[in-house]
């Protein structure tokens, strides 16, 4: 369709969007130039947009505070829970594309409502589940919940990759002598290579910014850095900078994460049903 | 008042050259026929006229009146899109009503004219619908009475006939024919179907890399066209056509000669029609002969392929008697006000 | 035809015996870690388990804890009242919001990544990251925004936003919308971007302006992913925690104890395990009426009539 817009609109458009620009970037601008201010600068009471940055909010909070390895916990639990997440989810997704058998849509809603509860609903029981098992406390704990929830959006966003492919496809491979298994794990996979990999990614970012289960999970032994930070913040004389270099290191892997997979973000956020 | 198109150019963003100065004029109340193979420009020709797209250059008239930058609502157009394009949520009625609606027409003229469209149409029936309860056809018929219900000098059909099944596709030709004699509006249509063109139009426009080819009744286009394109394009099967040279009256190809008297010398592409190449005893003297290939019958015809040397045909002759074999010599004449004689290099019709 | 290939198909597979093998580790590990807990949820409910109180070693107490909660206890009642308050304010807003830059950058911006992306960010960035940055940016004594809504005359000199009876609501529902309004954004332009061009120019070519074309053919055909995008985002605010938790703690007071801090607050702080479980249970009802109704609109939107032949 020809969209021919006259001038004073492209303008007002412009301004409109630039100004939504700068109101979504600009608290975390802030908190990126505060992660680099230090004491003198930070407390100023006028904001300062300009200042002499040092890098000494880093090592203080990773290294003098022994944060460093709440980022190798962050990094443990998304990554097992995705991989998890993806070996146990994407046969099961490539089922549902598949097949028909009865009862199949109900257990396939059955996976959304286990996406949908509440945290705060299922922490409870996991909670007393976790202590009767011994497990409350480590990172297994965490391990396990990030994968239960996150397995019902592989499933969903898995079945829409799957079904892209046209079934002729498996078919051609079975007559060709694979086994249904074989033509899935050779032929089908490869192709929804970039398809699980988005899921993928967007299952790393879930887990990475989860808080509720694993602040209640664990609350020392195997903490990611979502739940550390709120540690850092003290009713007087709380470190923002040491905060805010938390913040940046537990933030800034999931802003490159979301560049890579911006195409598939909608399809995953919406489970499937919009194709961005 | 008639439609005539300037110098029409369309360049799209991506850089594809739709339409290169496109010049034609017609008549109101003339049914027109943009014919040519996909690529040609014919449905940017056709868009440009609705007003979807801007021409990059030159301009639109209607009725002497330059409306090259006007929007579609205020340009007078009707249109009937290949798919149909209907309100999948509205009913049927409402369809059609929708540009009553839309120029806020008396509610009772609204059901009037809905009504007399639909009976027009053929679609009384199926009016409290909605389109995904419809066949083609039906569909087909909605989108026709909602381009033509708020009475538009011009209706536009781009490919109407191409999602139908072959059958009604031939039934919605007849439909229209009649359409246009009755309604007495200008309709431009858009195709890619040679007999559609040749079955419909008063004119036909044929278009080829977004210019003007031919512009012409059917049966001259048929007849005398303006170039080998033209000629290959229209007619099924398709025009023989033999590159060669003359040499003092006699056509030379590859591994035939034929006389063509009063033709120039030097090389020139020769052409005939497959049913007007007649076939002559062995005994004859001015015969060429060429050995058969394959013969399929389309009653009450069949066509013989046949070739000779490195020169391949096809003949269509009354199925009346039993057919050629295989491997059969067949006795050909070309009769001389059958031929058509092109520039081998231009294409172009000689004269 | 296709449905009979179809079906012979699946139990081509079936056949095999793979299918059920292969959903079947997904199956077993939701329902241990989450229906497992479900269940036990309902049946502590149904107790008067208590951490804090060693006489209340979880006694069947049948409906008592639901008693309590539906008659006496106002707090339920004042967190799930102002949970829907929130919900709503922010979804609309949101919405409203979010589909009017979907439809700028759709009308106005021909390359659209780089636009999108950025605007990305506050929704992808961790929850509890957002509560920080709004709680630095709302500090008191030297917070960036504080001193520019003095400046401009929002705030008085000595109040700070999160501690103000009168702004701290408005303020988390101001964040919400910073933070989600980029979702509806990007789900609706992919929904602008996906809709079939004939219809609307069919309604070009039918006289229509834009605002009708817009009322009369676009939002119709959008209808269902507004429905999704609203689902959606009335779900996961109605379950809202990380960030309000992290800048408020509910606080001040209880002016913004949404009803899963407030169950957090029960189980969590005073150890009422019985009761809290009927207050978790409570939450995940509303969540799961609000999902039933989500899936009814995936359908809607899977299996809506297209006009014939509409491809974008």
């Amino acid at each position: 369709m020809d969209r021919p817009a006259s001038r004073p609109w492209i303008a007002f458009a412009w301004a409109v969007l630039a100004v939504a620009v700068v109101i979504a970037l600009t608290p975390y601008l802030w908190i990126v130039l505060a992660s680099f201010k230090n004491r003198v600068d930070l407390f100023a009471s006028i904001p300062k947009w300009t200042f002499t940055p040092t890098l000494a909010n880093y090592p203080a909070v990773f290294i003098g505070k022994d944060y460093w390895p709440l980022a190798i916990n962050s990094l443990i639990i998304s990554t097992s829970s995705t991989a998890l997440c993806i070996l146990i989810g994407a046969p099961a997704a490539y089922v549902f594309a598949r097949m028909d058998f009865p009862g199949k849509e109900d257990l396939f809603f059955f996976f959304l409502t286990t996406r949908m509860a509440p945290p705060i609903s299922i922490a409870v029981p996991l909670f007393l589940f976790f202590t009767a098992l011994g497990l409350i406390d480590t990172i297994y704990a965490v391990v396990i919940a990030h994968t239960s929830f996150n397995l019902s959006l592989v499933v969903w966003m898995m079945r829409g990759f799957f079904a892209d492919i046209p079934r002729e496809i498996d078919e051609a491979a079975v007559m060709d002598g694979r086994s249904r298994l074989g033509a899935f794990l050779f032929i089908v996979v490869p192709l929804a290579a970039p398809g699980i990999a988005a899921t993928a990614v967007l299952c790393f970012i879930l887990s990475w910014n989860e808080f509720l289960y694993a602040f209640i999970l664990v609350a020392f032994e195997g903490r990611p850095l979502t739940v550390g930070i709120p540690g850092l913040v003290t009713p007087h004389g709380t470190l923002w900078g040491q905060v805010a270099a938390v913040a940046i290191v537990a933030t800034l892997p999931i802003v490159v994460f979301t560049f890579i997979v911006q195409r598939q973000l909608v399809r995953g956020l919406t489970f499937g049903a919009v194709k961005g | 008042m008639g439609i005539v198109f300037e110098g029409v150019s369309k360049i799209f963003p991506d850089g594809t050259a739709a339409l290169h100065g496109l010049d034609l004029a017609f008549e109101t109340g003339e049914f027109i026929v943009l014919l040519g193979p996909s690529g040609s420009g014919k449905t940017t020709a056709c868009r440009v006229l609705a007003g979807l797209e801007n021409p990059t250059g030159g301009r639109i008239l209607v009725g002497g009146r330059d409306i090259t930058a006007l929007p579609p609502r205020l340009r007078g157009i009707g249109m009937v899109f290949q798919n149909y394009a209907l309100y999948s949520h509205k009913s049927v009625f409402e369809n059609i009503a929708y540009p009553l609606r839309v120029r806020k027409i008396p509610r009772a003229e609204i059901e009037r004219s809905v009504k007399a469209m639909a009976d027009l149409l053929q679609i009384g029936r199926y009016l409290h619908r909605k389109p995904g309860q419809l066949s083609g056809g039906q569909a087909q018929r909605v989108a026709v009475a909602r381009a033509l219900v708020w009475q538009p000098d011009i209706c536009l059909m781009d490919e109407p006939l191409s999602n139908l099944d072959a059958l009604l596709r031939l039934h919605m030709r007849t439909e229209l024919k009649r359409l246009h004699r009755e309604l007495r509006k200008t309709f431009v249509f858009v195709t890619h179907d040679q007999e559609e063109a040749m079955t419909l139009a008063t004119r036909v426009a044929v278009l080829r890399d977004g210019e003007l080819v031919q512009f012409d009744t059917p049966q001259t286009v048929y007849r005398k066209p303006a170039s080998r394109f033209v000629a290959e394009f229209m007619g099924r099967p398709a025009m023989n056509t033999f590159d060669g040279s003359v040499a003092g009256g006699k056509f030379r190809a590859a591994s035939f000669e034929w006389a063509v008297p009063g033709l120039p010398d030097g090389p020139i592409t020769l052409g005939i029609r497959p049913e007007q190449i007649e076939l002559v005893d062995a005994s004859a003297t001015d015969s060429v002969a060429f050995e058969v290939d394959v013969v399929e019958h389309v009653e009450p015809d069949m066509l013989i392929f046949a070739r000779r040397g490195a020169s391949n045909l096809i003949v269509r002759a009354p199925n009346g008697r039993r057919g050629p074999e295989h491997g059969a010599l067949l006795h050909l004449r070309f009769p001389p006000d059958a031929l058509h004689a092109f520039d081998s290099k231009t294409g172009k019709r000689l004269p | 035809m296709t449905t009979r290939t179809a079906s012979t198909r699946g139990t081509l597979l079936l056949d095999r015996g793979i299918g059920p093998l292969l959903v079947l580790p997904a199956t077993v590990l939701v329902i241990v870690f989450l229906v497992g807990p479900f269940y036990y949820m309902m049946y502590t409910a149904t107790t008067d388990l208590s951490f804090a109180d060693a006489s209340r070693n979880g006694n069947f107490i049948g409906l008592d804890n639901f008693r309590k909660l539906m008659r006496d206890d106002p707090l339920f009642w004042d967190s799930f009242l102002l949970t829907l308050k929130f919900v709503v304010l922010a979804v609309s807003i949101e919405f409203l919001l979010g589909f009017a830059l979907a439809f700028l950058i759709f009308k106005f911006v021909a390359r659209q990544r780089l636009l999108t992306t950025l605007l990305l960010i506050p929704m992808m960035i961790a929850p509890v990251a957002v509560g920080l940055i709004w709680r630095l940016l709302l500090q008191g004594d030297f917070g960036m925004v504080t001193y520019y809504m003095r400046k401009v005359g929002l705030l008085s000199q000595n109040a700070a936003v999160l501690s103000s009876p009168d702004l701290v609501f408005p303020a988390i529902v101001a964040i919400d919308v910073w933070q989600w309004t980029p979702f509806v954004t990007l789900v609706m332009l992919a929904g602008l971007m996906s809709l079939p061009r004939s219809p609307i120019e069919a309604a070009m070519m039918d006289g229509a302006g834009p605002l009708r074309i817009f009322l009369d053919v676009m939002l119709p055909l959008l209808k269902p992913i507004i429905a999704l995008v609203l689902l959606l985002r009335g779900i996961d605010a109605f379950k809202e925690f990380d960030k309000v938790f992290i800048m408020t703690g509910g606080g001040p007071g209880t002016l913004t104890e949404l009803v899963s801090i407030y169950a957090y607050r029960v189980n969590f702080r005073n150890w009422d395990l019985g009761y809290g479980a009927a207050v978790a249970f409570m939450v995940y009802l509303v969540v799961l009426i609000l999902c039933s109704i989500f899936y009814k609109a995936i359908y809607w939107s899977a299996n809506r009539p297209t006009p014939l032949g509409g491809h974008s």
